[in-house]
């Protein structure tokens, strides 16, 4: 066996007894990892898709008997759910671009900032939103959003913008829920995406920016051939994980809209823990099946656009 | 006063449950003509008991009384007592209707139930017994008779009530002052008139607020006008002329009322901490309709909350000038344990004096602003004023005696739920016919209730 | 590796006179960043404010209260009863899953890195994919199930078992970017001097990950003290529950959840992550730009 990495027992006995037992011994330190990670994410996720193909209702007590694709078949009839889905995608596409290139701004501006402490300032301020937990943020702009009371309604009608009669409901009205969310998703974003991006324009050398402006090219076209070439990966780090997550959002929903189907916070996730936990007998097979289809949705877009980010490197 | 998680859930079991509707109906008219003396049975054989009494009460209701864990502790130092809170979130009375299934119950008996909520459901569920073996002939003769009735079903009484609530008015007095209004608005027309004017004279944005939701405010509008708007299904008749006059009535009332008001509450499924709430309590609406407590803890952060008036809620011209009211209770699980200690717990839950004087005077953390169903207290009262009194109650006591309650009915509840996107409609001006918006919503609780026969 | 030094130093290849004009530029730029700063901090300040208004102050319409009242954070955690138990139950669950997942991932990330493991291809690959599945979503169901198989609902210390997962994955990955930029001579030096996989780790490696440690457990101190989700779907008595499901259930209008007195609540609630960022964001900003974004 070539010795790749490290061989901590100075005259090691050669034989396959000893190999094992090395190898237990440098998977002990795994160990602890692999437990927590297999039981509460691995087999979770195959126990769900156990279920799926069944009848299980959790309050009832016949055993769950296996039903096949039926659940799937019902469920992809289901207005509810292909509704919830479409919700979704709307909110994933109000909320990317401005989950992406926002911070980009930002970052590129704090990035040229030359005095260090207040380059320093401008970080850690950024950095708080990323410092609170999202439901917390959630929470907050759950208050920021009160039409009667909170200050964003109350600034607009002080301005003269609106009047009471015609303020915004920003969380009531069903075409502004979505925007409003995702506003609150890029507010939320800014610290850590920032971050991200200015690890990644520390990156590029900066003898490259340099040439480039002795060559006479303007900020615009820096930015273009120079600059966003070398946070391509960041971006599609950026994309994928956040798009993930943005189809899969389920807190936001639950703390901003509840259960009132009528609006467009009602998507997939919530439908599914609406019939997993409170409707009914919670039929947890069909929530399954309804779960297993959101995350294959997710997936095939994920690897699409792994493919089409892919095929330019 | 409803904080229903359970609205969704009572759906929910409605829908699996078969429907024993017409025997209901004919069950519980018969029991409207019920109100005489009851004698006490011999208790039939209980279960043994293997635990302490485990009642389960609602989040909401312990907040709403500090005086609470005083009740548990007292009863505690005679009866070993195992007090549970009903988890908020998916809980509702699907875990009852399962449990029962396996004739089992974790819980002895349930406080939080509303008589044309859940009861019809429990009932049929075969969840809960009736108190009549257990409760007291005194207390069940105090019962206030319009409550009993409301509470009883095929002669026997299935809720025990705790806590009423009446649909009526409240008003910021500073306000309707400072327009220019001298007296409490008695009629629907005066009330959307006086809304206009405290809108118009700038002394508040909106004039009136309302709770969308179809209990609190399309049905006590409609029994202002007339209370015999029920079929013989006791389904509320959304295509009859009192209803379609309340429709109306309501369009008039978001004309001048905050934009707002039809979106759903933003906690308990939608169905509390409704906009309405929001607007009072910021003195940004002067006329408030809804359940009585709801004016009493809203204006408790005015500034100036003496400036709070109640009063009954306005009527017709020649209406009968009606509202709705409904207790929330306990009820007795049919497979629980320890019946006769729980027919003591509501004894002493329900007679405990400290708990109604938190309720009517209020204390620094809450103003529940209910008031007890016993006709005792009010003999009392009327003889020995207590110091912490408030003009109000006598009102109120008023208002029940010409309130309705909804008929207790599997879809009692879940009608207004069903329907209320489609009268929406109407007032959102989506629909130009009410009748057409009206019969949309009777044929969508028809639809619902045919699903489930 | 010290990537953001040369940013830090400001360097300018074209030097000029000392008093140029500040350029149009410039301006903008702050003015933008600025206006950034104010978007991030008016919420935060509002919230704080609120929390110092008196009652009827917060209810009227208007940034500045005419009366202040300080007292709404005694009052809250004197008269919501389970307010103190609900902070200390989030304190609780927080520390255990910190400290378990920081040790879950320097062990893990330490031997992906320095030790010889056959299958080590697999794990990563099943770390990864696990990034991109919405497992905390389609999961939730099973997790619920696993738990009452395990008699944990409705405890607090039982969700602290899925909270470790929640981000295990990520400071795996974190804690193993950082492993790797230690040069592989100090781990050659360590075993010719005979040192052990565990002594190696801790005399000698642990301490040059302080950094990557602390962004770990920023991490997931932030994810586990505002964990939502899974409190509300594990969880149901008051009692039991953290500080953020109680939060999000709690009306804005009523008594003791008065707006003020809930928004003494919510600074409560953040000020520990502020806290903790504050002491510590030095080594976070270091730990952010030595490895741990990168991988």
């Amino acid at each position: 066996m070539a010795s790749t990495t490290l061989d901590f027992r100075r005259g090691a006995a050669s034989g396959r007894a000893a190999f094992l037992a090395r190898q237990g011994a440098n998977w002990v330190f795994l160990l602890p990892t692999l437990i927590f990670f297999i039981g509460w994410q691995v087999y979770p996720i195959f126990r769900v898709l156990w279920m799926s193909l069944t009848d299980y209702h959790f309050l009832r007590n016949q055993p769950a008997a296996w039903v096949g694709f039926r659940n799937y078949a019902n469920a992809l009839a289901d207005p509810i759910l292909l509704t919830g889905l479409l919700r979704a995608a709307t909110f994933t596409a109000l909320f990317l671009p401005g989950m992406i290139f926002v911070p980009m701004l930002l970052a590129i501006l704090v990035d040229r900032v030359r005095q260090p402490t207040l380059a320093a300032t401008y970080r850690l301020i950024l950095l708080i939103p990323a410092v609170i937990p999202g439901p917390l943020i959630f929470v907050l702009w759950k208050w920021l959003y009160n039409f009667n009371i909170g200050p964003i309604d109350y600034f607009l009608v002080q301005v003269g913008i609106v009047t009471p009669q015609t303020a915004p409901q920003w969380l009531g009205d069903p075409k502004l829920t979505l925007p409003a969310i995702a506003l609150m998703e890029v507010w939320w974003g800014l610290g850590y995406h920032t971050m991200f991006y200015l690890a990644g324009l520390a990156a590029i050398p900066k003898e490259l920016s340099e040439a480039a402006r002795v060559d006479g090219a303007n900020e615009w076209r820096l930015f273009w051939h120079v600059t966003l070439p070398r946070l391509r990966p960041i971006l599609l780090v950026l994309v994928v994980l956040r798009f993930g997550t943005a189809m899969a959002v389920i807190d936001e929903y639950l703390i901003l809209g509840g259960f009132n189907r009528a609006l467009p916070t009602y998507t997939w996730t919530v439908y599914m823990w609406d019939l997993a936990f409170q409707i009914g007998d919670w039929f947890q097979g069909y929530a399954a099946a309804i779960g297993w289809i959101g995350a294959a949705a997710m997936l095939v877009v994920v690897g699409g656009l792994f493919w089409v980010f892919r095929s330019r490197d | 006063m409803t904080r229903r998680q359970l609205v969704g859930r009572a759906l929910g079991v409605g829908l699996s449950l078969p429907v024993f509707g017409g025997l209901l109906a004919a069950c519980s008219a018969a029991a409207l003509t019920e109100a005489t003396e009851v004698e006490a049975a011999t208790p039939p054989a209980q279960a043994a008991s293997t635990r302490p009494l485990t009642p389960t009460f609602y989040q909401w209701i312990v907040d709403l009384h500090p005086s609470l864990p005083l009740v548990n502790a007292n009863f505690q130092n005679t009866t070993p007592l195992n007090f549970q809170i009903a988890p908020v979130q998916g809980f509702g009375i699907d875990r009852f209707v399962a449990e029962a299934r396996d004739k089992s119950s974790t819980w002895d008996v349930y406080v939080g139930m509303t008589p044309f909520v859940e009861m019809s459901a429990l009932i049929e569920a075969d969840v809960i017994e009736p108190w009549d073996n257990y409760i007291p002939k005194e207390i069940l003769n105090d019962i206030i008779p319009s409550i009993r009735n409301e509470c009883t079903v095929n002669g026997q009484l299935y809720s025990w009530p705790f806590l009423l609530d009446i649909i009526t008015m409240g008003w910021n007095k500073g306000q309707s002052d400072q327009a220019g209004i001298t007296d409490m608005p008695t009629t629907w027309d005066q009330l959307v008139a006086d809304g206009k004017q405290i809108m118009t004279s700038n002394t508040a944005p909106y004039g009136v607020v309302f709770d969308a939701h179809g209990w609190r405010s399309l049905a006590p509008i409609t029994h202002s006008i007339s209370t015999n708007v029920y079929t013989p299904d006791l389904f509320f008749d959304f295509n009859s002329d009192p209803a379609l006059q309340a429709l109306d009535i309501m369009k008039q009332m978001l004309a001048v009322s905050a934009p707002n008001v039809l979106n759903t509450g933003t906690t308990d499924a939608g169905v509390n901490n409704t906009p309405d709430e929001d607007a009072f309590a910021a003195q940004q609406a002067t006329y408030f309709v809804k359940y009585q407590n709801a004016p009493l803890r809203f204006a408790a952060t005015w500034p100036d909350p003496s400036q709070l008036q109640l009063g009954p809620l306005p009527k017709a011209v020649g209406g009968e000038g009606a509202t709705v009211f409904w207790t929330t209770g306990a009820c007795l699980f049919k497979y629980g344990q320890n019946k006769d200690k729980a027919a003591e717990y509501m004894k002493s839950l329900t007679y405990n004096d400290g708990i109604w004087k938190d309720s009517i005077s209020g204390t620094p953390t809450s103003h529940p602003g209910q008031i007890p169903p016993y006709q005792s207290y009010y003999d009392k009262w009327s003889v020995n004023q207590p110091t912490w009194w408030q003009s109000w109650v006598p009102l109120i006591l008023d208002q029940l005696k010409v309130a309705k309650a909804i008929p207790n009915q599997k879809f009692g509840l879940s009608q207004f739920q069903i329907g209320q996107s489609e009268w929406e409609k109407y007032l959102k001006g989506e629909e130009s016919d009410p009748k057409v918006a009206m019969r949309a919503a009777w044929d969508a609780v028809q639809a619902e209730a045919k699903k489930s026969a | 590796m010290a990537t953001g030094e040369l940013a830090r130093l400001g360097v300018r290849s074209t030097a000029g006179p000392r008093r140029r004009p500040v350029p149009v530029g410039t301006i903008v730029r702050h003015v933008v960043l600025v206006a950034f700063m104010l978007v991030i901090l008016v919420p935060l300040a509002w919230v704080l404010l609120l929390s110092i208004k008196s009652i009827p102050d917060a209810y009227r319409p208007g940034f500045w209260p005419q009366h202040f009242d300080f007292t709404h954070y005694t009052y809250a955690l004197t008269n919501i009863p389970t307010l103190p138990r609900n902070m200390l139950n989030s304190v609780f669950v927080t520390l255990s899953t910190v400290v378990i997942t920081t040790i879950c991932a320097v062990l893990g990330g330490y031997a992906l890195v320095h030790l010889r493991l056959r299958g080590r291809a697999v794990v990563l690959g099943l770390l990864v994919a696990s990034l991109f599945f919405p497992t905390r979503v389609t999961s939730l169901i099973a997790i619920f199930e696993t738990q009452r198989a395990l008699g944990l609902i409705n405890t607090t210390a039982g969700l602290i078992l899925p909270y470790i997962t929640l981000n295990l994955a990520l400071s795996v990955f974190i804690m193993r970017g950082i492993f790797e930029q230690i040069s592989h001579e100090l781990v050659d030096a360590a075993r010719i001097d005979g040192a052990g996989p565990w002594r190696t780790l801790l005399s000698v490696l642990l301490p040059l990950t302080r950094n990557g440690i602390v962004v770990v457990i920023i991490v997931n101190f932030v994810s586990a003290w505002g964990e939502y989700l899974l409190g509300v779907t594990l969880t149901n008595d008051q009692e039991v529950r953290t500080l953020p499901v109680v939060l999000a259930g709690a009306f804005g209008g009523m008594g003791q959840w008065a707006w003020p007195r809930i928004a003494a609540v919510y600074v409560i609630a953040i000020a520990p992550g502020l806290a903790a960022f504050a002491l510590s964001q030095r080594w976070y900003m270091q730990g952010l730009q030595e490895g741990a974004l990168k991988y």
